[in-house]
């Protein structure tokens, strides 16, 4: 009980107000400063989208212009189904971060005042579905103008349709916020990215994918944007049924990936968004009967890991059908479109498959429990990257070698060169954090710094060279003994290299620098 | 007022299905405190947490003042005061400032002055104008505290207050919490300080996952003292 004696509560707006000019009194930024910083990030956009707009344009010019048969897909096919998985990844994202959320500073000082929360809320609230919208206007608004080359009009109500639909993904997901069914959305979201690629192969299948224009006429545009009107005044009247734990849980998770997008640091921005749908507990702990010593250990651990992470499953499903689908397109079923889906896919899939090795590399106190040096543990976590990849190289070569008529040789090949994906995957989970201290290099997008691109080109360099066979091989559309022999030889050395524990780059070898080898320890 | 702030009945808490502690009955009465004592991990932190509105009771019946708590209602955040173990700062904004946005926030006349004898109870007018940041983690926790009594509450509720407080301030933390309780305040702590409990509380209860006991003071103090160390 206290004798304070109480008068009017502020608003919310007095009590935002309060906080940022009390934190602008002292941030040691002058309003020049600002104007600086603000012209400055507005030149860099403009330069970025110029050069995205030539980029675009000229993919358009080199794509050959053939029609697509029945039984193969159009790239108009493609891009709607692409857009249905960001779609999908729009609303688990949206629900992975919230979408509401306030940061820690803001949820521990200004929700338990008595102050309305509604308009508390809606400035956070009306800031993820506005980042949707804009993308989605944008991104869309590039491959329906700049890629399919459609009507211009018919171009900008796709694109409006499309900035909408994202906007209503987002506040869908804030609306289920509020009704405490956050998990429900974000597997409702990572459902529909499961499906996209079934849907493309559906098209296929179908003849239904040989349109070449997919546009959408101005009323749909016009229902998706008094839908997004009437889903952002639903949001709005329901702000103030969300509770602490929940914003302070979404505020949690965007400061985590805020900080990793502003670090350059993917691991960082996985670990954020798969612990945000992590439970808090299990039904019953693994009984881990394959344990039989420190490296089944983590062999076992690794799958476990794999195993109870459904999205990254689905991941690398999703991305063997990537592969198969551009053989199926035409405009995409050249040696470089081949290539380019191979490569990407791959990738993509090896990152869904080294969870194990990101965890261990933030938090390596378990691995130093196990009587195993760091390379042995390295070696032991490309077990798991070693097979899943070899599951998913068989469907993506078989498709591969129907495209290069050499079934056969192709599916040997894609096996061959798995260890270089494994190598790949576990490079890039052990890459070291950043070097910040480098100097900045001026880029279009703004300055960055130097040592960034050697620290994130780990891993994918292994993948690059270690599969140069593999490229060749695609170039020439055949395989010969000699081009599987130098595949199994570059799959050796992928694996030396993925095993090593130095974290110098590729330059700072050939420069002789002193060694930083993280010893005989991971 | 209520003659009861704080009812539980057979109240059970946990996560993701799970029950952290046995179902806990206990109440709470206006101008009392109850202490709630148990191992790290019994489940002492998660009961609080109900009670604060933050997490659904799995089972049971729990009534703070009257309601079934929400932290979601205005009115509830007006009356009932949690002070958890929560690290979180603006920033830019100084340890005066976080004090000022805590009372003034809650409508207190003459803020400036509550925030002004606070500074200097808890031993903070040195450092008023300093960031958190800058501040050791006692002097953190003697903010957090005096947060809590710079806005009006009928039920005070805190986390194991006296981590990381030297004697001396242990020592004013009880005799605060006595003044609180003259004044017709209610007190809930958890807390793993034996002398605390005695001091200030009136009954106490013993969380753990087999059975929730109400002790007096004195036998809660001296479980603590069996706790392992």
């Amino acid at each position: 009980m206290s004798h304070l004696e109480l008068g009017e509560v502020p608003t919310a707006r007095e009590i935002r107000r309060f906080t940022v000019l009390a934190g602008n009194a002292r941030g040691g930024a002058g309003i020049g400063a600002v104007v600086n910083d603000a012209a400055y990030a507005v030149s860099c956009a403009v330069i970025t989208a110029v050069l995205a707009i030539g980029a675009v344009g000229q993919l358009r010019e080199s794509l050959p212009r053939t029609p697509a048969p029945p039984g193969s897909l159009s790239l108009a096919a493609v891009a709607v189904s692409a857009l249905v998985a960001a779609a999908g990844a729009t609303l688990g994202l949206a629900a992975r971060l919230g979408p509401v959320g306030l940061g820690g500073p803001e949820a521990a000082w200004w929700l338990p005042l008595p102050v309305d929360r509604r308009p508390l809320l809606r400035r956070p609230a009306r800031r993820l579905p506005i980042v949707a919208a804009v993308v989605g206007l944008l991104l869309v608004g590039f491959v329906a103008l700049g890629v399919l080359g459609d009507d211009p009009g018919a171009a900008v109500a796709t694109a409006i349709a499309a900035g909408a639909t994202g906007a209503v993904l987002v506040l869908a997901a804030g609306l289920a916020q509020s009704a405490g069914r956050r998990r429900p959305a974000r597997a409702a979201g990572d459902a529909v990215v499961a499906a996209a690629p079934v849907l493309a192969l559906a098209l296929a299948v179908s003849g239904a994918g040989s349109s070449s224009s997919w546009a959408l006429p101005w009323w749909v545009a016009v229902v998706a944007v008094v839908l997004a009107g009437a889903a952002a005044f639903a949001l709005d009247a329901r702000l103030d049924r969300l509770g602490t734990p929940t914003l302070r849980a979404g505020g949690s998770v965007v400061t985590q990936a805020a900080g990793a997008l502003v670090s350059f640091d993917s691991r960082e921005l996985g670990r954020a968004l798969t612990d945000a749908g992590t439970p808090a507990r299990r039904r019953r702990s693994a009984a881990l009967r394959t344990v039989r010593g420190p490296v089944s250990a983590l062999v076992t651990a690794d799958l476990v890991v794999l195993r109870r992470s459904s999205w990254h499953v689905v991941q690398l499903v999703g991305t063997a059908l990537v592969p198969v689908l551009a053989t199926r397109v035409p405009q995409l079923a050249g040696v470089g479109g081949v290539l380019v889906a191979v490569l990407v896919a791959g990738f993509a899939a090896t990152t869904a498959t080294a969870e194990g090795a990101r965890r261990a590399e933030a938090s390596p106190a378990l691995d130093r429990l196990l009587p195993l040096d760091a390379r042995s543990v390295r070696q032991a976590r490309m077990v798991v990257p070693w097979l899943a990849m070899t599951a998913w190289s068989v469907p993506v070569f078989v498709a591969v070698g129907m495209w290069a008529h050499d079934v056969a040789g192709f599916l040997a090949l894609g096996l061959v060169a798995v260890p270089v994906w494994a190598a790949g995957a576990v490079r890039a989970a052990y890459r070291p954090a950043p070097n910040w201290d480098g100097p900045l290099v001026a880029t279009p997008a703004g300055a960055l710094p130097g040592g960034l691109a050697g620290v994130l080109a780990r891993g994918p360099d292994v993948v690059v060279l270690g599969l140069l066979p593999l490229w060749v091989a695609l170039g020439l559309r055949t395989v010969t003994p000699t081009m599987l022999l130098l595949q199994a030889v570059a799959a050796t050395i992928a694996v030396a290299v993925g095993s090593s524990t130095s974290t110098r780059t590729l330059l700072e070898r050939i420069a002789g620098e002193p060694t930083t080898d993280a010893g005989g320890r991971p | 007022m209520a003659s009861v702030v704080l009812q539980a009945s057979d109240v059970l808490v946990g996560y993701g299905g799970a029950p952290v502690c046995a179902p806990a009955s206990f109440r709470l009465a206006p101008g009392k405190a109850l202490a709630l004592v148990g191992a790290n991990g019994s489940g002492k932190s998660t009961l609080l947490r109900a009670v604060l509105g933050l997490l659904e009771p799995m089972g049971g019946t729990l009534r703070v003042l009257g309601e079934a708590p929400d932290e979601r209602a205005a009115a509830f955040r007006t009356r009932v005061c949690g002070v958890l173990d929560d690290d979180a700062w603006f920033p830019a904004l100084t340890v005066r400032e976080h004090l000022y946005l805590t009372a003034r926030g809650h409508g207190v006349l003459g803020a400036n002055d509550v925030v002004t004898g606070l500074l200097e109870e808890f031993g903070l007018e040195q450092e008023q104008h300093a960031l958190p940041v800058a501040l050791s983690s006692g002097q953190r926790r003697r903010l957090l505290l005096a947060a809590g009594f710079a806005r009006p509450r009928d039920l005070l509720v805190l986390d194991e207050p006296e981590q990381r407080l030297d004697r001396a301030m242990r020592d004013h933390l009880a005799s605060r919490l006595i003044d609180e309780k003259a004044a017709g305040g209610a007190v809930l702590l958890a807390t793993h300080d034996g002398d605390l409990v005695q001091q200030v509380a009136d009954r106490a209860v013993f969380v753990s996952d087999e059975a929730v006991e109400v002790l007096t003071p004195a036998a809660a103090a001296a479980r603590i003292a069996r706790e392992p160390r």
